[in-house]
């Protein structure tokens, strides 16, 4: 079977006068549809991968293919639409929530799943929502959940999640947990998950993707990655004080 | 006026010179230049507008009108650097509203076609579609710039790049088009437009040098909202690299 995701030698140069590359290197396979935390210290370009990935990004070397297919080579609204970022600041477009949601219907001309997004709301924990408000207005967990939303609905194959759940409070971000969880299963679709936050990365991914010192570093099984990590770096990004911090938005 | 009274008018550059040296803004060396530059080409243009309107071969009054939109695209090109093709697509809008106008103009009688009207009302129009285009063009740099989350998050749905930018495309216009608006709001009462002054200098009846006023504001109007769309039009796709990533925006440069 041909892998869902493959990445050959991606490297990203850093812009401006540095002339190290930010990370190279980067290679890995997604053969079926799986859950992957994406992990590693700020500043080390998961956030630049991700929007390689979802074509956003220039890749500077290498390739990235969808079912063989190279990005390249595929219409770039056509790859987009398959392979969907979601990111770490959500951007509400102007209108109400209801436009928003709207987005993709009204973009590809398709209908709007109506029954989908009444059966979402609540279960992300967003039944008071107002449909008809202003989304500028709402707080930045509420923009999270709804961006989240908006691009469900494009039904992606791949789905590429940027911190998320990075300003929810514990309750929320279960939720959110759950219903992603449920949607890979029901749909097959693939999460790419950036997260800072170790446990959540333990609860929801099969594989950990783990980036540093400018390259992917680790690609592990999620239970082998957290029992026994292959390099003493990512042993240190796991204990380091680091990690115990609340994620910040960056 | 007399070759001296034109030379009296130089005691208001040395009125200019003075304030520079007694309060060292040090702009003598820009406002020599300034003076000498306005006298040469404003003197030059009144010597090639009396060939052309001695001769009135339509083909010099062409070439004239070709220049002008040249001349126009190329300054409003420096608003939208590293925008592939931009002066051609200036040059293309003004060309469309300059033919437009004219077109509405001598076809419904409005001007007589002698170069002693399509010129001056051409230039009129041409310099306000030039205004208008780098208006524009800026607006849509600082929008671009301010609107990047808003475009890409479109972008990561799937979206065209028409459909990415769309209101970051009529926010542009609307916004190159307010000066013209608010001009038409207050013509007249705040200052006295150029060209009616100057026709009523000459010599031209008051009434009559309003009318023809009154036809540059609404043409002007019309231009500026005619050039705008079309230019947005013609140039939205230029923010975009080829494979529909948004162009990395440097800031805005002074001047
Ligand atoms: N648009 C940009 N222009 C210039 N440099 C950028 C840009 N975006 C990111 N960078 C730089 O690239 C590097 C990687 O950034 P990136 O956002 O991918 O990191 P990250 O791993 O996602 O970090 P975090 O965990 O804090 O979100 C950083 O040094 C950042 O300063
Ligand atoms: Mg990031």
């Amino acid at each position: 079977m041909k892998p869902v995701l493959e990445l050959q030698q991606v490297k990203k140069n850093r812009t401006g006068a540095d002339t190290r590359p930010l990370f190279m290197d980067v290679s890995a396979q997604i053969t079926e549809p799986s859950m992957i935390a994406l992990l590693g210290v700020s500043g080390q370009g998961k956030s630049t991968l991700l929007r390689m990935l979802a074509a956003l990004d220039r890749i500077d070397e290498g390739s990235v293919r969808l079912h063989d297919v190279p990005q390249s080579e595929m219409d770039p609204k056509a790859w987009r639409m398959k392979v969907c970022y979601v990111a770490q600041q959500p951007v509400m477009l102007q209108g109400s929530v209801e436009q928003n949601l709207r987005a993709v219907s009204f973009l590809h001309r398709i209908p709007y799943e109506d029954k989908l997004v009444k059966q979402l709301l609540p279960r992300l924990g967003l039944e008071h929502l107002e449909l008809g408000k202003n989304a500028e207005l709402l707080s930045g967990g509420e923009k999270q959940r709804i961006s989240l939303l908006r691009s469900l609905l494009l039904r992606p194959e791949v789905l590429l999640l940027d911190e998320v759940t990075a300003s929810l409070d514990r309750g929320s971000k279960e939720l959110v947990e759950q219903v992603l969880q449920e949607w890979h299963t029901a749909e097959g679709t693939t999460m790419i998950w950036v997260t800072h936050d170790l446990e959540q990365a333990r609860q929801i991914s099969g594989q950990v993707w783990f980036m540093g010192e400018g390259t992917l570093l680790e690609n592990s099984a999620t239970t082998t990655f957290f029992d026994s990590p292959a390099t003493e770096t990512a042993r240190n990004y796991m204990q380091g004080p680091a990690s115990k911090e609340q994620p910040c938005l960056s | 006026m007399s070759i001296l009274g034109l030379s009296f008018t130089l005691l208001f550059v040395m009125i200019t010179m003075l304030v520079s040296v007694w309060q060292k803004l040090g702009l003598e060396r820009d406002i020599a230049i300034g003076t000498i530059r306005s006298a040469i080409q404003l003197l030059l243009v009144g010597y090639v507008l009396q060939f052309i309107f001695n001769t009135s071969n339509p083909w010099f009054i062409a070439l004239i009108l070709l220049l002008m939109i040249g001349v126009a695209a190329y300054h409003a090109g420096k608003r939208g650097k590293g925008l592939r093709g931009i002066v051609w697509k200036i040059a293309i809008a003004i060309a469309t509203t300059e033919l437009l106008m004219m077109g509405l103009l001598l076809g419904f009688r409005i001007i007589e076609a002698t170069p002693q009207y399509i010129i001056p009302i051409s230039g009129m129009t041409i310099g306000n579609a030039m205004v208008v285009s780098g208006l524009l063009l800026n607006q849509m740099r600082r929008e671009v710039g301010s609107s990047k989350g808003e475009i890409e998050t479109l972008l990561s749905l799937g979206a065209t790049a028409r459909q990415a930018i769309q209101d970051v495309m009529k926010r542009s216009v609307k916004s190159s088009m307010i000066p013209t608006i608010d001009g038409m709001k207050t013509v007249g009462l705040v200052q006295l437009p150029g060209m009616m002054t100057g026709m009523i200098i000459a010599g031209a009846d008051p009434i009559e040098a309003v009318r023809y006023q009154i036809l540059i504001v609404f043409a002007f109007a019309s231009s500026a909202a005619v050039t705008s769309i079309i230019l947005s039009l013609l140039s939205y796709r230029e923010w975009f690299t080829k494979d529909l990533r948004l162009l990395s925006i440097e800031p805005e440069r002074k001047g």
